[in-house]
């Protein structure tokens, strides 16, 4: 027997994966009557942080990737060029930025200590993210392995 | 020697070693690059495990030591779904059966001892209850992306997939389980990790993403611009001439010669 199937929404896909954390903020306004964990200063400087490393080290390693590009292009220097660019203007931007004053310093005392705070939490960051997506789609796919095997073959009956 | 040049040659030199490690390893096809890619890469990550003891004056070691106390129930919890899937019904690469009871329990273990790191004696510290701070980091973003990940995962079985209402229970038990834990996290303190503590960290993992998504994003749409400028500047590639009549009957005859089976 064929089950009905929900219709496919990117929208219900979208609600889906920020119900948990939107769940958690209704349950701690419900209970406590405001957002008593957010500090929206520090959360604001940690938002710009990540995003900014995550610009710079994510066009570093797509800078990488031109190199595989260009082995089908005759090793072009034009997008070598713009992509150096575009990772030197993830650099200047965070040290401008850092360098503005305490706006982006998370107790850090210094530009240079606050970048590399930055890179090392990322790191972590992008390690839980990996360990996380890893999880969830080895445990799907497990959960998927596990039924019995089907016939893509529908039997007539004689 | 400086503090600076020790971090750099015992921190910092071994973290570049990893990635190095795993694009030599990729980018070639023979046996000893792969091994030499790979040697390079688990040298990396052993020295960065060590970097609390070799180069103890650097902050960053921190991240050195947090890596040293997941990475063994990070190693069980995946190669125990490693061996729950392969052990099921797969085409390719299929393991026996009783591997699958060996995985159940290692992804039991690997779970239950990251959580014993929030909530019993397990949690890392850098000396006497002082806990790791990248642990605060690593914690919150890990479960919350998996009650996430898992929520959109089970909808996507019940949307896309055909009869997989049961895969989809499981991933809603998966997002349940790890959406208590968060709840847990926030209303009952750990040893060492209260909850007011976990509160403030997990809104900032939830910046974290956020910061990390955009900057992601952002990076791709400028990577796609350069390629887009670059290949619309290109020039035509040149047209050939159409072919004439004695190439087109050339390729009918050909044609002709390979075409049809032998007759019975």
């Amino acid at each position: 027997m064929k089950e009905s199937n929900l219709v496919f929404t990117w929208r219900m896909m979208l609600l889906a994966f920020f119900l948990p954390p939107l769940l958690i903020l209704a349950i701690e306004v419900t209970l406590a009557g405001d957002f008593k964990g957010i500090d929206s200063g520090v959360s604001f400087t940690r938002f710009a942080n990540a995003t900014l490393t995550a610009y710079t080290l994510c066009s570093l390693f797509l800078l990488g990737n031109l190199f595989f590009y260009g082995e089908s292009r005759n090793r072009p220097l034009a997008p070598l060029v713009g992509m150096v660019l575009a990772t030197a203007l993830g650099v200047l931007a965070t040290v401008l930025f850092i360098g503005q004053g305490s706006m982006l310093l998370e107790n850090n005392g210094s530009v240079r200590a606050q970048t590399i705070y930055n890179i090392v939490h990322m790191f972590v960051s992008s390690g839980a993210i990996l360990m996380a997506v890893s999880v969830g789609v080895g445990v799907t796919f497990s959960a998927i392995t596990s039924q019995k095997p089907r016939s893509n073959f529908v039997l007539e009956e004689e | 020697m400086d503090e600076m040049l020790q971090a750099l040659l015992l921190f910092w030199i071994p973290v570049s070693m990893v990635p190095l490690g795993l694009w030599h390893s990729h980018s070639s096809t023979a046996t000893v690059s792969t091994l030499r890619g790979r040697s390079l890469a688990f040298s990396g990550i052993i020295l960065i495990c060590l970097s609390p003891w070799t180069v103890p004056s650097s902050p960053s070691s921190a991240a050195g030591h947090l890596l040293g106390a997941i990475i063994g129930p990070c190693t069980m919890l995946i190669f125990g779904i490693y061996l729950i899937s392969f052990s099921g019904n797969v085409p390719v690469g299929k393991l026996p059966r009783s591997d699958r009871k060996i995985g159940v329990l290692m992804a039991i273990v690997g779970f239950v001892w990251l959580a014993g790191m929030h909530w019993w004696i397990l949690t890392p510290q850098l000396s006497l209850n002082v806990v790791n701070p990248y642990w605060y980091v690593f914690w919150p973003t890990f479960i919350l992306l998996i009650s996430c990940l898992a929520s959109c995962s089970a909808v996507t079985l019940l949307m896309i997939g055909d009869q997989r209402k049961s895969e989809s229970n499981t991933m809603f038990i998966l997002s349940g389980l790890s959406f208590s834990l968060l709840l847990l996290g926030l209303y009952i303190d750990g040893p060492l990790v209260s909850g007011e503590e976990f509160r403030q960290h997990l809104w900032l993992a939830v910046a974290d993403l956020a910061g990390i998504a955009v900057g992601s994003l952002l990076s791709i749409l400028v990577f796609a611009l350069v390629i887009y400028g670059y290949e619309r500047n290109l020039a035509e590639p040149k047209s050939i001439s159409p072919p004439t009549d004695s190439e087109l009957k050339q390729v009918s005859k050909l044609i002709a010669t390979h075409i049809g089976g032998e007759q019975e």
